[in-house]
């Protein structure tokens, strides 16, 4: 991949792109003879936020440090669930509605630490990485920066975000219609 | 987005992102050092006012990739930002 940056340490691989993510590389870097699993995450960017149109989404990074975040969070994870192997990809720059913006693949001898592996590792890294998301509305409408913390606008580039106390509260992956676990963020539990 | 623009002699490079650089209209720019950290924001203030309260005290700060106390009492006091020192207003963040 062109303008790719990237980092790796022994079976942890992290990397920015301003490409289309490839998911059936981020698998094949995981594969092991020694995994009787590989779970894959492909986190893909909606076409509306609370129903508003959304024309398409721009991510920024401080790639350096996001790069360093990653790799840590990546390494923590590989040793507490005595991965095999583990990959973290997210998308910069414009990314067309649809289309991934991030990738974990995680493999693992037995599938159970691999999924409870690559969801703790999406949480992490939504809740740590330093990449900013721009939901752009089209047209005057301008756009947002989101934030994933508690899915609030950051600077209100847009006052009709201010309309909206009375609805569910917002995931980074749209309303949340049911209580959260202590501590859980984004795409919601792992049902195992 | 180009990360460091070098800073000249007595300067320090800082960094804005997603909402401090929409606050800014800028990405980055140069500053001059030292500078105390426990200073970092109201000279931002001085620059950008309003900016304090909308956007820096959300944020995080680091100083050559490293996370730093602004706000508490305990580190901030005593730090310097020195010249060619690159630090980052950090918002949020919203990837995933």
């Amino acid at each position: 991949m062109a303008n790719e940056l990237e980092m790796h340490e022994e079976e942890c691989y992290v990397a920015l792109s301003y490409e289309p993510l490839d998911a059936k590389a981020a698998m094949d870097r995981v594969r092991s003879p020694k995994a009787g699993a590989i779970v894959l995450f492909a986190g893909t960017t909606r076409d509306n936020f609370r129903g508003r149109p959304v024309k398409e989404l721009q991510y920024t990074s401080y790639e350096p440090r996001a790069l360093q975040t990653m790799l840590a969070i990546c390494k923590s994870i590989h040793k507490k669930h005595s991965l095999t192997s583990i990959v973290m990809i997210h998308r910069l720059g414009i990314v067309p509605i649809g289309e991934e913006s991030i990738l974990i693949a995680v493999s693992c001898p037995h599938r159970e630490a691999a999924w409870r592996a690559g969801e703790e590792a999406l949480e992490e890294c939504k809740r740590k990485v330093e990449v900013w998301k721009r939901e752009e509305f089209g047209g005057a409408a301008g756009g947002v920066w989101r934030a994933n913390r508690d899915g609030a606008a950051g600077v209100e580039i847009d006052p009709v975000e201010n309309e909206k106390e009375n609805a569910p509260a917002q995931g980074p992956h749209g309303p949340i219609l049911r209580p959260a676990r202590p501590g859980e963020h984004g795409h919601g539990p792992v049902v195992m | 987005m180009s990360i460091s623009s070098k800073a000249s002699a007595g300067h320090f490079t800082i960094l804005y992102f997603a909402s401090a650089s929409s606050y800014t209209s800028k990405d980055s720019e140069i500053l001059q050092a030292p500078l105390p950290l426990s200073k970092l924001f109201e000279t931002l203030e001085e620059r950008y006012p309003g900016i304090k309260a909308k956007v820096l005290e959300s944020c995080l700060v680091t100083v050559n990739l490293e996370y730093v106390d602004v706000t508490g009492e305990s580190a901030g006091d005593q730090t310097i930002i020195q010249e060619g020192d690159e630090v980052a207003i950090i918002p949020p963040v919203s990837s995933g």
